[in-house]
């Protein structure tokens, strides 16, 4: 909300500069989110009076004029045909800077300095409208009133000189939404009271009784409905100080009824509505609830298909306004208008937020209403909107005001114990203490004060503090008038228990391994297309509200937002990547209870490793190579190694997966945890990513669950090892897996490792076989071996080899 | 005896540093280590000594003969370096074999260093799903249904009840369902809010949230805490205040702004000019919260904290655009490593 010092001083008396007001409003929970100096805009402006005019010697259009301002008389060069002896205009000055230069194409700020205009000296520039930001009038010069003084500063001139404060007022706080509401505040810090402006209405004769009825249906809804009418009145522009009050606060003016109901509001924070009295059918009003579909035109000129829980204000035929919210079209106050009615109502939150939300439509009367409005001020502010039409639109205030208002709402009575307030702030307060400084803020004291010892006081809030309902509440109260900064700062009770899980690191160790093995982590977006979403699975998560179609949905699996990271990062020319994440995908599927997600929803923490371009970096003395499913694979077993799992199974399938092309599942315990392959070119050209890419996905929990927690130190053999080589010749079909496995069996018990050190296929090779050579360790653990007991195994591996698999060995 | 002592000791310190290569070296060793040298020679005039002298004596001439060796020893070290051949057939400024070299994304980087920190406390880690519902989100959380404080965070729906968790408050609801008083967690995870997507502003984003609930739990506590919090990430100099604020959740609700560390609370561009930071928004548990998750809150008080880690990443890092944070551009990764 935007606050005008100017203003906020009629109703409290404060020396304090803006900066030091903003600081304590700060401090007491209404964050001043700026400052703004209206009158530096126009510094170094002033009004001046041109004394003299004669043509510029070297130019027809110019004139050279002498400007009095003030002090002393300037000579200005002017270009604008209608500058004439005698007026008085807006000058600035040397160093003023000119909001609008009229000569740029985009109205840029230009500062003035001292120039010779075709070899006649300027020292300043009358100026246009246009070029004061003050219309669009760049024709010719603003001429100001004949009566403005010479000298005085443009800025005072202009009732510009305000300070305003834009202020953040949280949800809780509908008192502080108006001018009067800071003023509270600042007179609670400052121990001051505030000053209430008087309000005084001539009434006339005719009772109000006799021109217009008032039924309120929904008493439940609106629970007060307070009129006042007014006849006889002009609706003009409003004078300059009413004007410039609102444009102060960024309020536009409109005519001085409809401006005098914003001033309120403005000034009280309570919405008043003025409907154009002849135009209420039936002299008569009631508040109803619509009928579902019925149409209605607010005064935004847009029709509305109202609801059944919409609230309605009406005339004797048909709506005239959505209570609280925005008036219509058919009652609005027109230059024509010479009666109206003055309506001050209190409604219920929850109403008017439920007409708001179903519109779409938030107003400075929606705001107010639906945070909670002061139901005890409608008179007030009904006879303040009266008593300043009377004054500036003339007028005759009817006798009498009709105030529909079946239940009384009462300030409610909250028990508060010192001894809570200090349980909870860490303070020493006593019950003094405490009753001090909630008067403060009108808080007072219920009834007399009589022990000297009280253990709880019940204390009276205003009606305009529907946020304060229990003890807690005024619990902050006293913090926040004590002053947080005021409250000790305490740390001794730290450190009282101290534990720690391993698990809550799991997720950590996976990353430090992967970005020593030189990978980037990403973070993505979990929302996508739901076209992408699908890819992965059916039981995408819908989001019903979506920013756009392009994020209507979560996603199934991290691979097609990496490849928008792929994608981006190729687009910039770096192809050769090593990508991670650690995030989730999300599943919808109403059979599931996971325990740990949301009934019918499942959310899984993956990681998933995407490789593309070559292996290592480009470095002399290296052949480039670019990554395939190996490198992938033996990425996921390093992994594997350093969390200490084992039982891991890599399983070769083929699939119609719609993201992976070849690849392998990867199992714990026969438990599927997530697959390796190469993304399908189907879905690279998605992409347009014209390279391969690899990936690994896994899924975090059964990791965690199967990971070896307990190592045991195993000894070392104490004899060495003999290494010994082979290369056999096989059956391309046959998988390494098989015949490492066939070795392993021939070997035993004296053979302790086998590597595949190469796969060859090729000259001297017949076609359809391939040469397998594997390195061959062998070890006992009992003594040192001799070369012929390892000759007679690695003779029984090689016949077992070749009998089963039809193998021969390459020599 | 003495003075021939002194005397070899002085001339073969000479003609050992004179020696100019393995040859030359080696003709210092014959004249006075050799079994025939100098030194040797002079060992067995011990036996010409009185044998009071000869134990003093015995002693000066070990001590001879281990400086004389050990500067022989250090020579012909440096001999034998000199004489090895020299491997000119590389150029030794080529640039070394590099691996990849992996990062980690900074949001990641600022979690780890809040969890270190509040771990270290004697805070625990809990987690919780980021599809929620209304209940946990708002209503657990004390935001009553059509309440305008449901307007501060817009709100992704799967259904009308089902959502995208708005903040990590709702695990604060979770946790106390499941355990008994007293509670210190921090809850790090991904919230989501429906926002237009801009400089300032990102439809997801990450939280740390706190909570600490036990008996004698106080307002004056929860400063300290996050005081101490605050100079460990910020630095021991940093000011700070807490300001009053509004979370339904909470009561007394309080920001804690720290001095700008960027202009040392001179005003700038960043806190926009106001010399303050707002780092995190916190406040003592709510009654209606703990008779929500049947604690009593007559029996224990306790507090909450909550901050955005983009907000603090773009902060320490001088980022200024959050889509930057999800863009994942390598050459922006790379600079965190």
């Amino acid at each position: 909300m935007r606050v005008s010092l100017h203003w906020l001083k009629e109703y409290v008396d404060f020396t304090l500069s803006a900066e030091d007001l903003a600081e304590c409003l700060t401090m007491v929970g209404l964050e001043v989110e700026s400052i703004e100096y209206q009158g530096k805009k126009y510094e170094k402006f002033v009004v001046g009076e041109v004394l003299e005019i004669a043509k510029h010697p070297n130019a027809d259009r110019l004139s050279v004029c002498k400007v009095n301002t003030g002090k002393e008389a300037h000579q200005v060069v002017c270009g604008a045909p209608n500058v004439a002896e005698g007026q008085k205009v807006a000058v600035g000055l040397v160093g003023a800077v000119v909001p609008h230069n009229q000569h740029d194409p985009d109205g840029k700020p230009f500062a003035l300095s001292h120039v010779k205009v075709r070899n006649v000296d300027s020292y300043g520039m009358i100026c246009s409208a246009y070029e004061l930001d003050l219309g669009d009038d760049r024709n010719g010069i603003i001429v100001l009133d004949s009566n403005a003084k010479p000298g005085i500063p443009l800025a005072r001139y202009l009732g510009r000189e305000d300070t305003v404060i834009e202020v953040g007022i949280t949800p809780n706080r509908p008192d502080a939404m108006s001018h009067i509401g800071i003023a509270r505040e600042v007179a609670a810090l400052l121990g001051k009271r505030i000053r209430l402006p008087k309000v005084k209405v001539k009434k006339g004769s005719v009772p109000i009784k006799k021109v217009l009825t008032v039924v309120v249906e929904d008493t439940q809804r609106c629970p007060r409905y307070t009129a006042r009418v007014i006849r006889n009145l002009q609706v003009v522009p409003s004078p300059g100080w009413l004007q410039n009050r609102l444009n102060s606060i960024g309020i536009r003016p409109v005519n001085n009824i409809v401006d005098i109901t914003n001033y309120v509001l403005m000034e009280i924070g309570h919405p008043l509505h003025a409907f154009d009295y002849d135009k209420v059918a039936g002299q008569k009003i009631v508040v109803r609830l619509a009928q579902q579909d019925e149409l209605f035109v607010t005064l935004d000129h847009k029709q509305r298909s109202l609801r059944s829980d919409t609230l309605l204000i009406c005339d004797a035929e048909r709506p005239i306004a959505v209570a609280g919210v925005m008036g219509g079209e058919n009652s609005e106050i027109s230059s024509s208008t010479t009666a109206i009615v003055i309506e001050s109502a209190y409604f219920i939150p929850q109403c008017i937020r439920s007409s708001s939300k179903a519109f779409s439509l938030s107003t400075d009367a929606s705001q107010r209403f639906e945070r909670g409005a002061d139901p005890n001020i409608t008179l007030w502010a009904v006879d303040r909107a009266a008593s300043l039409i009377q004054s500036i639109a003339g007028g005759e205030v009817l006798k009498g005001v009709i105030d529909v208002y079946p239940k009384k709402i009462q300030p409610k009575r909250i028990t508060l114990r010192p001894t809570r307030v200090n349980e909870v702030l860490g303070t020493t307060l006593n019950h003094k203490e405490v009753s001090a400084l909630l008067q403060k803020l009108n808080i007072r004291v219920a009834g007399k004060a009589r022990k000297k010892v009280v253990s709880s006081t019940s204390y009276v809030v205003p009606t305009y503090r529907p946020d304060i309902t229990e003890e807690i509440d005024l619990v902050e109260e006293v913090a926040r008038v004590y002053g947080y900064n005021n409250i000790d700062t305490k740390t001794e009770s730290l450190i009282k228990f101290y534990s720690y899980a391993p698990e809550w690191e799991f997720a950590d160790e996976l990353r430090n391994c992967l970005i020593g093995g030189g990978y980037s982590e990403v973070i993505v977006n979990s929302m996508q297309e739901k076209s992408q979403a699908r890819l992965a699975s059916d039981k995408v998560v819908e989001i019903a509200n979506p920013i756009s179609k392009d994020m209507g949905a979560l996603r199934t699996s991290l691979i097609p937002s990496m490849l928008g990271v792929i994608r981006h990062n190729i687009f910039h020319g770096v192809k050769d990547l090593r990508l991670f994440e650690i995030g989730k995908a999300y599943f919808h599927d109403p059979s599931i209870a996971d325990g740990t997600s949301l009934q019918g929803f499942v959310e899984k923490e993956r990681l998933l490793l995407a490789l593309t371009g070559i292996v290592e970096p480009v470095s002399w003395g290296r052949k480039p190579r670019s990554v395939d499913i190996f490198d992938a694979k033996g990425e996921l077993q390093v992994l594997f190694n350093k969390i200490s799992l084992d039982k891991i199974k890599f399983i070769p399938y083929s699939t119609t997966d719609a993201l992976i092309d070849t690849g392998l599942h990867v199992e714990i315990n026969g438990q599927h945890v997530g697959m390796v392959g190469s993304i399908r070119k189907g879905l690279l050209s998605m992409f347009e990513i014209e390279q391969d890419v690899y990936i690994g996905e896994l899924t975090l929990d059964p990791l965690k669950m199967n990971r070896l927690r307990a190592r045991t130190y195993q000894l070392l053999p104490k004899f060495p090892p003999v290494v010994r080589d082979v290369a056999f010749i096989v059956d391309g079909a046959i998988s390494s897996e098989v015949l490492e496995s066939a070795i392993r069996n021939a070997g035993k018990p004296l053979l302790t490792s086998i590597k595949l050190f190469d796969i060859y296929t090729g000259e001297q090779i017949e076609n359809g076989k391939k040469s397998c050579a594997f390195s061959l360790q062998f070890l006992s653990e009992t003594r040192t071996l001799t070369q012929e007991e390892v000759d007679r195994t690695m003779q029984h591996v090689i016949v077992q080899i070749s009998s089963t698999f039809g193998a021969t060995l390459r020599q | 005896m003495i003075d021939q002592i002194e005397q070899i000791r002085r001339a073969a310190a000479t003609e050992i540093e004179a020696a100019s290569d393995l040859q030359a070296l080696d003709i210092t060793r014959v004249k006075y280590l050799a079994r025939k040298g100098a030194i040797a020679n002079l060992f067995d005039n011990l036996k010409t000594i009185s044998a009071t002298d000869r134990p003093a004596m015995g002693k000066a001439l070990n001590e001879l003969r281990q400086s004389v060796q050990s500067l022989f020893d250090q020579k012909k070290a440096s001999l034998d370096l000199a004489a090895m051949p020299q491997q000119t057939s590389y150029d030794l400024t080529l640039p070394g074999r590099m691996r990849w070299i992996g990062s980690k994304h900074p949001i990641t980087q600022t979690i780890d260093e809040i969890k270190r920190i509040f771990i270290g406390m004697g805070f625990q880690v809990a987690t919780g799903p980021e599809i929620e519902d209304d209940y946990h989100n708002f209503e657990a959380l004390n935001f009553p249904p059509d309440h305008p404080a449901r307007d501060m965070q817009d709100t992704f729906f799967i259904t009308d009840k089902i959502l995208l968790r708005t903040h990590t408050s709702p695990v604060q609801i979770r946790v106390m369902e499941n355990q008994k008083p007293p509670v210190r967690v921090i809850i790090p995870g991904r919230v989501y809010r429906n926002e237009a997507i801009s400089a300032r502003s990102y439809c997801l984003f990450h939280q740390v949230e706190g909570l600490y609930v036990d008996k004698g739990v106080t307002f004056s506590e929860l400063k300290g805490t996050l005081l101490t919090f605050a100079r460990q990430f910020y630095g021991s100099s940093i000011k700070y205040r807490f300001r009053p604020s509004f979370f339904p959740f909470t009561e007394p609700s309080a920001e804690m702004d720290i001095t700008c560390y960027l202009c040392s609370g001179k005003g700038c561009r960043v806190c926009k000019q106001t010399g303050w930071l707002e780092i995190l928004g916190c406040g003592m548990v709510h009654p209606n919260v703990f008779k929500n998750v049947n604690y009593d809150p007559e029996e224990v008080t306790g507090y909450a904290f909550g901050m955005g880690i983009e907000r603090i990443t773009m902060l320490r890092y001088g980022v200024d655009d959050i889509r930057t944070l999800f863009e994942n551009d390598t050459r922006f990764l790379k600079q965190f490593r």
